[in-house]
């Protein structure tokens, strides 16, 4: 496995931020023992084994009741944004 | 050259529950904005999904009327994908196990039944409202975390009319499951088509377009027709149709292109750690199958066994599902399926048309309504009669009283009407020299004498009867 | 706590001013809160709690636990002026037992470390010696405590965030069995790793307030149905007969005879009350593989747990022309630099072309770890080693060698009951170079009970006051 400045710009790019140069090379550098650990996690035979997902695997039944409980104000809504304008937050222009 | 046509349709439906799929917030409409929210909607930090027990519920339903296998053990997973109305950063979708699989629909084109497939139908959420102005955007929240169902078919549709065909379908039976307002305008329904031509003989599909923002089954059947000319022009060109999503504009009534597909988005799905699987116990998945709603073809079959009606009028009727209760709870009170039905479908169709009406709207209920075709199929009033009065009817005044102020209440009691031919016959010897002689029309005269001294009330078939059976006697 | 029967207002009152000024007295030495909160609100409606468990008790909350109307930064600039609009559902749980909440405490960016050098807010330091660590990413609670600021601070617990703290700054770190206490309202790490828990300074409140904190949620799909025992009635000192398998992969990987001079003695003290002791050796192999393997699951999944972070509807905002750059300014000056490495690396680890080689083996790794343990773990009561292969770090420490064994697995054992989701604690067994070291145990699922019941003998035989008096 390898991570470029490219790539690792790709990937930041997908998470919706960006990386200093400094910041690339940091990762470029520590890459090379993460990769080391991450070769321990792949030499391990795992064929045939299912992924994990939750620390329990029971089922469960419960479903939420479809009745209204908990409805906030407009105004706490809206109270952590940062631009509001009759009662929605406001952006500049989103291209669709 | 003509080509294959080949479409898949892809229809996301709100469904009516109370509150959001994953929180316990009201689903709202044209409420005011983000008032009907709670932290979960907003996606705060340290909130988490609870799912609600009424969309599983519909969802389910959904999966039954469309012959789809339900899976038992419900599974979400998330797509991650950044946009400013999808607040958590991704959508709580179910990618790897929908609850419903392998379905079909019957659609009904020209006469001749046709099977559409359903590959699949999973539970989603929506995103939020955004309105775009002209260098800003307003988000509402109101719209996100609202309950949806994605209903994919199989390529299985070959024109315009067919697509049409199938989306009206599903749209009927899931407004006749309760389950969704279907609304393509207000965007409680919304279509996406995939489209591709091929020749006749190739064995490998075409190339894929996507048409989105169909608001409306007409302005799906344009888009379709416009857009398999639009392909076969270029196929006939030999130029390349490219992979991409086009909108239908409406004022040009034509396709264009959205956005051309870079490669596949990849939205890194993987299953909802907040979520455990969910196993539906199988009674109340049974239960649910078992007391679904009569639906649409069923009630047609039903309104020909039990009313009489012709293939036509109950396709009118069912097709309009509150036309349809409407008819039916005024058949609770009335007797005669058919004339009820023709009064509805050409009268009250036309009347409420005529003055901006609709069935939920109107004040006449079924009572009255079914007063008034009882007095006309026990000849009580004419048809006439009833037409002058039907405005004021569908107004919600009482057709009894009506009846009764106007003094129209038809004379059909046989004795009572003979005694007044008798006194005409008696009164018009010339008439009866006349109908001896060979004259007809004074057969017309006397009735129309004896429906004047009646104050027009007299039955008219019945003085026409009795009127020629009494002339013989003279 | 647990003694209110004989508290008057009076008392309790002093008790919760003279911790907040303590809390304020020490915020220059140790740097451990975030936010100081105005008690008196929560003074008004107190008498109402009378009754309740912790009636009077001041305690603080980590800061990635909500509380309405009370800024909760998870120590992120992205965070550091949002005010919540609800309360995390243990907030509740706490007011009504009668606790006052004094202070929301530092931890690492979003949880996302295990020093605490990461805060927005700057390093924690340890009570113990502030040029070393707190050990995170609970160390601001962890500190606190250790201090003797609070008898009981919330803490999450990820991968040791709870745990690994509190034997740094000796005290009693429990993280219950996952599901046992309501995660509604915490701001994520993980969400299949993360748990809610607590420090406290003896064994006894820590039952105290799992008894409060624990419960069913509806708000919380993965929280339990499991009936919430009494714990505080399991603590009888009696661990006769109690098999206890000590994980010898942690214990041959410590080079400090030091720490492992100390467990010794502990282990001994144990079987004089009467515990079966055994040493056992899981898979070598796994055992390496629990950091990658961790690091892999937790930050796959805060990639997308984060991703609500965006500056448009709360949050720091970044103005920009466009809403697209709104996001990415936002984001890219909201998190720290080793939070958008992680998330790098967990986009990595997601990608299409790269999940089955790099997640999803994570997640199969994960399960056979799991089931490594519980074969172990099916013939024992419970599990048992050092909770760190030394004693806190120095704040400047960059000697680190992240590929050696005793890194990998002896200082990262911990993380295994972040993967089977069972109870553990960790408690002080004792002081090295002067500094607190603890001793972790776990047990089986749900056994919270018997879990804190040993960790309660263990106290017994060891008096840590004494330990302290004498260092």
């Amino acid at each position: 496995m390898s991570l470029n400045k490219e790539y690792i710009n790709v990937l930041a790019k997908d998470l919706m931020f960006e990386l200093s140069e400094d910041e690339v090379n940091d990762i470029i550098d520590e890459f090379d023992v993460l990769s080391q650990q991450l070769e321990l996690l792949q030499s391990i035979d795992t064929s045939g084994v299912l992924e994990m997902i939750y620390p329990f695997e029971e089922e469960t039944t419960f479903l939420r009741e479809d009745e209204v409980v908990n409805v906030i104000s407009q105004k706490d809504a809206i109270s952590n944004a940062f631009k509001v304008k009759s009662g929605h937050i406001l952006v500049p222009k989103v291209v669709k | 050259m003509a080509y294959k046509v080949v479409i898949g349709i892809e229809i996301h439906c709100e469904l009516k529950t109370k509150t959001k799929m994953f929180s316990s917030a009201p689903l709202s409409f044209a409420q005011t904005p983000n008032s009907c929210v709670n932290e979960v909607d907003l996606a705060h930090p340290g909130t988490l999904p609870c799912v609600n027990k009424n969309a599983i519920k519909y969802a389910i339903m959904a999966c039954s009327a469309f012959n789809l296998e339900i899976d038992t053990l419900v599974k979400f997973d998330r797509k991650n994908y950044f946009y400013t109305d999808l607040p958590k950063g991704y959508q709580i979708t179910q990618q790897f196990h929908p609850i419903g699989r392998n379905g079909f629909i019957d659609i009904n084109v020209d006469g001749n039944s046709k099977r559409i497939n359903i590959e699949r139908l999973h539970m989603e959420e929506d995103t939020a409202k955004q309105f775009h102005f002209n260098d800003e955007t307003l988000i509402d929240y109101n719209r996100a975390g609202t309950p949806l169902v994605e209903i994919v078919s199989d390529p299985d549709m070959t024109s315009g009319v067919e697509a049409v065909a199938y989306i009206s379908k599903i749209q009927e039976i899931l407004l006749y499951l309760g389950v969704s307002d279907v609304k393509m305008e207000q965007g409680s329904m919304r279509c996406d088509i995939n489209i591709s031509l091929m020749k006749q003989d190739a064995e490998k599909l075409g190339t894929k377009v996507e048409i989105k923002n169909l608001n409306s089954l007409s302005n799906v059947l344009k888009a379709v027709e416009f857009e398999i000319s639009r392909q076969s022009d270029m196929l006939d060109n030999a130029e390349l149709i490219v992979q991409e999503t086009r909108r239908f504009d409406e004022t040009t009534k034509s396709t264009v292109s959205m956005r051309k597909k870079e490669g596949n988005v990849d939205y890194k799905y993987f299953p909802e750690p907040n979520i455990f699987p969910i196993r539906l116990p199988l009674d109340w998945v049974n239960e649910i199958v078992n007391n679904l709603p009569e639906l649409p073809d069923a009630r047609r079959v039903r309104y020909h066994d039990v009313y009489a009606l012709e293939e036509y009028d109950a396709n009118v009727l069912v097709s309009n599902k509150l036309l349809a209760d409407f008819y039916e709870l005024v058949m609770q009170d009335c007797d005669d399926g058919k004339i009820c039905a023709n009064w509805i479908i050409s009268e009250l169709i036309a009347q409420l048309s005529k003055t901006n009406q609709s069935i939920a709207t109107m004040k006449c209920d079924s009572k009255n309504f079914a007063n008034l075709i009882n007095m006309i199929t026990k000849k009580e009033i004419s048809g006439k009669q009833a037409k002058q009065i039907f405005a004021q009817v569908v107004d919600g005044e009482n057709c009894i009283e009506l009846v009764k102020s106007s003094g129209m209440k038809q004379i059909s009691d046989e004795g009572a009407i003979l005694q007044i031919v008798i006194d005409v016959l008696n009164d018009n010897p010339q008439s009866i020299e006349d109908f001896k002689n060979g004259k007809d029309r004074a057969i017309g005269f006397l009735v129309g004498q004896v429906m004047k001294r009646s104050k027009g009330q007299a039955n008219p078939s019945m003085a026409n009867q009795l009127v020629s059976a009494q002339i013989k006697n003279y | 706590m647990g003694e209110n029967v004989m508290l008057n207002e009076e008392i309790v009152l002093k008790r919760i001013s003279d911790a907040y000024n303590f809390a304020k007295n020490v915020q220059e030495e140790l740097n451990a809160m975030v936010t100081f909160v105005d008690y008196n609100d929560q003074l008004e409606n107190m008498n109402m709690h009378k009754s309740g468990k912790m009636f009077g008790v001041p305690i603080v909350l980590k800061d990635n636990v909500n509380t309405k109307g009370i800024k909760t930064t998870a120590s992120s600039k992205m965070l550091e002026n949002y005010v919540p609009i609800y309360d995390a559902t243990i907030v509740t749980k706490l007011k009504d037992a009668g606790a006052i909440i004094i202070g929301k405490s530092s931890m690492d960016e979003l949880a996302m470390g295990g020093t605490n050098l990461t805060a927005a807010t700057g390093s924690v330091k340890n009570p113990y010696d502030t040029n070393r660590m707190s050990g995170g990413s609970s160390g601001g609670s962890a500190s606190l405590v250790g201090k003797g600021v609070v008898s009981m601070a919330i803490g999450s617990d990820t991968g040791d965030s709870i745990r690994k703290p509190a034997a740094f700054c000796g005290c009693v770190g429990l993280k219950p069995t996952y599901g046992r206490i309501s995660r509604y309202g915490i701001i994520p790490y993980s969400s299949s790793l993360d748990h809610v828990g607590c420090f406290t300074s003896n064994v006894k409140d820590a039952a105290i307030a799992l008894e409060v904190l624990a419960g069913r949620d509806d708000l919380d799909m993965t929280s339990s149905y499991e009936p919430v025992d009494n714990y505080s009635e399991f603590l009888s000192g009696d661990i006769k007969g109690k098999k206890i398998a000590i994980l010898k992969n942690v214990t041959d990987n410590i080079s400090n005879v030091d720490v492992l001079k100390c467990f010794n003695e502990s282990i001994e003290k144990l079987k004089q009350q009467g515990a079966i002791v055994e040493e056992v050796i899981l898979n070598e192999k796994l055992m390496l593989a629990i950091l990658p393997t961790y690091y892999l699951i937790a930050n796959c999944e805060a990639t997308a747990n984060h991703a609500n972070l965006n500056g448009i509807c709360y949050g720091n905002q970044v103005e920009s022309q466009t809403s697209e750059q709104i996001m990415i300014k936002s984001r890219t000056n909201g998190f720290g630099p080793l939070i958008r490495k992680r998330f790098v690396i967990g986009s990595y680890g997601l990608f299409v072309e790269n999940q089955e080689k790099l997640f999803k083996q994570a997640q199969k790794v994960r399960r056979l770890i799991v089931e490594e343990y519980d074969k172990v773990l099916k013939d024992f009561d419970f599990v048992c080693a050092p909770a760190s292969a030394s004693i806190a770090p120095l704040l400047d420490d960059k000697h680190l060698d992240q590929l050696s064994d005793e890194y990998l697995v002896a200082e990262n054992h911990m993380i295994i009951s972040n993967f089977t989701g069972y109870p553990s604690i960790s408690v002080p067994m004792g002081f090295v170079d002067k500094m607190p070291v603890g001793i972790n145990f776990t047990a089986h699922k749900f056994d919270e009970g018997n879990l804190l019941n040993l960790a309660y003998t263990h106290e017994l035989c060891n008096d840590f006051k004494a330990m302290k008096a004498g260092n």
